[in-house]
């Protein structure tokens, strides 16, 4: 394509590196170890954040990105999914709710038995809420979403085992 | 920036393909972040990369996605934007969408919605041009009774006249008579025709304009009431009203026409007390008459034509203005320096009858060199998608004069590579060898009599 490359703020060329790939290697290796979930290096002009686990964006949204091109498109519907495993898919683009009201309890967990009608979240657009249907049988895998995340239309939000 | 102004710091794009790609770019331009939505069908566009986040609103159908007022308002809120970019077709003169955008306090860049809905309605938009003194088409200013009102009519504008269906539209219902006895019998096949295909056998009386020539002026205003032109652009080389190759200056009218022509527009775009980008349609007969068709209020595909010979970018324009900014421009500054030429590149094969072409790209090798500009959403490993608009690029040139910009065109077009889709490469490399549309001796009818189809 003709278009220019975006400019990546934090992508420069290899010299300009704050630290070396090995170094950044044995950080890596450090915060498994001890269990870390972010570490903030400065070295004269330079600065390395690392940050793992915790905040986990939404698998394939682009929702979350920050203010940086995407670095992969967004999974095709049938990318990966282990074997037998189904999603239940967002209908439209809003707001994520695991629960009827911040007080209740999810409308399912991990392990929950779903029917077709068992109601599995609410999805708010322009302040409407709309129960989600499962639509499926089976036993829930994995929740996906974190509650008051944004979904797009057709992003899994949950993994199903199908009865 | 004027007192009252904010700029947009990010904007949601509600188009996709080479529009959203141009709009993306303005706002990479103006150091704005840009929100892109994107049905499914067009989930792996490259293009998508470019904006700093990517929404997926709905499934292929433009009714389910790019047209889906409520999910684009919805991504729009949960992408926190200040304004929406229309670009052009789906939602883009759409005024009840303008105004729920506004009423989400988000803005529309584009016009006001009285302005839309004053010049999307044809009966109202010629009231609106003759106040203005326009000139209009003349005809019966609105349905004609029967058919002895319409000979009436007829007789009183002087045949050829074109009978039109009130409910019609991009050239249906709509039937040429050239003197009384056609007329009569015309009128009666007309009106059964209209209630067949619309419903509604209204019908009006329009004088035919003979070999009309498609010139439109670019017009800029901001929310203080200044309007400016930015010269025109001729669109008379069409096939079925959809535009194929259009340029700028004009080769068809004199100085005199040009200036007469701008400032008409303009006059029109006070009246409607028009802001942002938006185009007035005309017809030009052999003499050098013009006739108003209708403004579009929007910016129009063709707009590069014009960002090329004035040096002024049309899309960044219509983000400023939205955001409240003053044109700081006065007319004397917009120069018209050059000739631009655009060949609309369509996934279509006009050997059998402009049919779509789609399918996977697996060749694209872009022209380049000197005056070349290439806007395009297209790539090698690029699929073009069956469910939307065939326009996968556009090609323009830009040089010194008309021939040295024709000259070029040819160069361009015969480095242009795109496998193996039809596209229309190949009709615009044969219009530009043809000797009348280097002399510029062409009207809306050329493309069909060249190619040996009935101009209708």
């Amino acid at each position: 394509m003709s278009q220019a490359k975006p400019k990546e703020p934090n992508s420069g060329p290899p010299g300009r590196l704050p630290m070396d790939i090995k170094h950044i290697k044995s950080l890596v290796e450090l915060m498994v170890e001890n269990d870390l979930s972010r570490i903030e290096l400065h070295e004269g002009d330079s600065h390395i954040v690392l940050r793992r686990g915790g905040a986990a964006r939404p698998a394939g949204s682009l929702l979350t990105t920050p203010s940086l091109p995407a670095a992969a498109p967004p999974p095709s519907p049938t990318s990966a999914p282990a074997s037998g495993e189904q999603f239940i898919r967002s209908p439209m683009v809003g707001t994520f709710y695991a629960s009827a009201d911040p007080e209740s309890p999810p409308f399912v967990n991990v392990g929950s038995t779903i029917e077709p009608n068992t109601v599995v979240c609410l999805i708010e657009a322009m302040k409407v809420f709309n129960e989600l249907k499962a639509e499926m049988s089976g036993r829930i895998t994995k929740v996906l979403v974190k509650n008051g995340a944004a979904v797009e239309f057709d992003q899994p939000l949950f993994a199903v085992a199908p009865a | 920036m004027g007192r009252g102004v904010r700029m947009f710091t990010r904007i949601l794009v509600a188009n996709r393909g080479e529009i959203a790609l141009r709009v993306i770019r303005a706002c990479r331009d103006l150091g704005i972040e840009a929100v892109a939505v994107y049905s499914r069908a067009d989930r792996d566009a490259a293009y998508l990369q470019l904006a700093n986040d990517a929404i997926c609103i709905g499934p292929e159908s433009p009714a389910a996605s790019y047209l889906n007022a409520p999910a684009i308002l919805s991504a729009a809120v949960i992408a926190d934007v200040q304004a929406i970019h229309p670009g052009y077709g789906f939602l883009a003169e759409n005024a009840r969408f303008a105004q729920m955008c506004r009423d989400c306090k988000i803005e529309f860049i584009g016009p006001s919605a009285e302005a839309m809905h004053l010049l999307g309605d044809k009966v109202q938009a010629r009231k609106l041009a003759k106040q203005a003194k326009v000139p209009v088409v003349p005809g019966s200013d609105g349905p004609v009774e029967d058919e002895n009102e319409a000979v009436a009519v007829a007789n009183k504008i002087g045949y050829p006249v074109m009978i039109k269906a009130v409910a019609g539209g991009g050239g249906r219902g709509m039937r040429p008579a050239h003197n009384e006895a056609t007329l009569r019998s015309s009128f009666r096949q007309a009106r059964a025709e209209a209630e067949a295909a619309f419903k509604d056998g209204s019908l009006y009386i329009e004088k035919l304009i003979e070999r009309p020539r498609h010139v439109e002026v670019q017009l800029l205003g901001d929310q203080k009431g200044n309007i400016l032109h930015l010269w025109e652009r001729d669109c008379t080389l069409q096939r079925r009203h959809q535009k194929l190759l259009e340029e700028s200056p004009s080769p068809h009218i004199s100085a005199r026409t040009r200036a007469k022509l701008c400032t008409a527009a303009v006059r029109l775009a006070a009246a409607a007390r028009y802001y942002s980008a938006g185009t007035c349609e005309f017809l030009v007969d052999e003499d050098e008459n013009f006739y108003f068709v209708e403004v579009n209020a929007r910016i129009q595909v063709e707009h590069p034509v014009t960002e090329l010979v004035t040096g002024q970018d049309l899309v960044q324009w219509q983000i400023r203005i939205a955001a409240g900014e003053p044109l700081k421009l006065r007319q004397d500054d917009i120069r018209q320096d050059g000739w631009a030429i655009e060949c609309r590149i369509n996934a279509e094969s006009p050997d059998h009858g402009f049919r779509p072409s789609p399918g996977p790209i697996e060749q694209f090798i872009a022209p380049g060199g000197p005056g070349v500009r290439l806007d395009t959403h297209a790539y090698a490993g690029y699929t073009v998608s069956p469910h939307y608009d065939s326009l996968i690029a556009k090609l323009l040139v830009h040089r010194p004069t008309r021939l040295e910009a024709i000259s070029a065109m040819r160069r361009a077009l015969q480095e242009f590579v795109i496998r193996p889709i039809k596209t229309t490469i190949p009709l615009h490399a044969t219009l530009l060898e043809q000797a009348d549309f280097i002399k510029g001796n062409v009207d809306t009818g050329f493309i069909e009599r060249l190619l040996g189809q009935p101009t209708r």
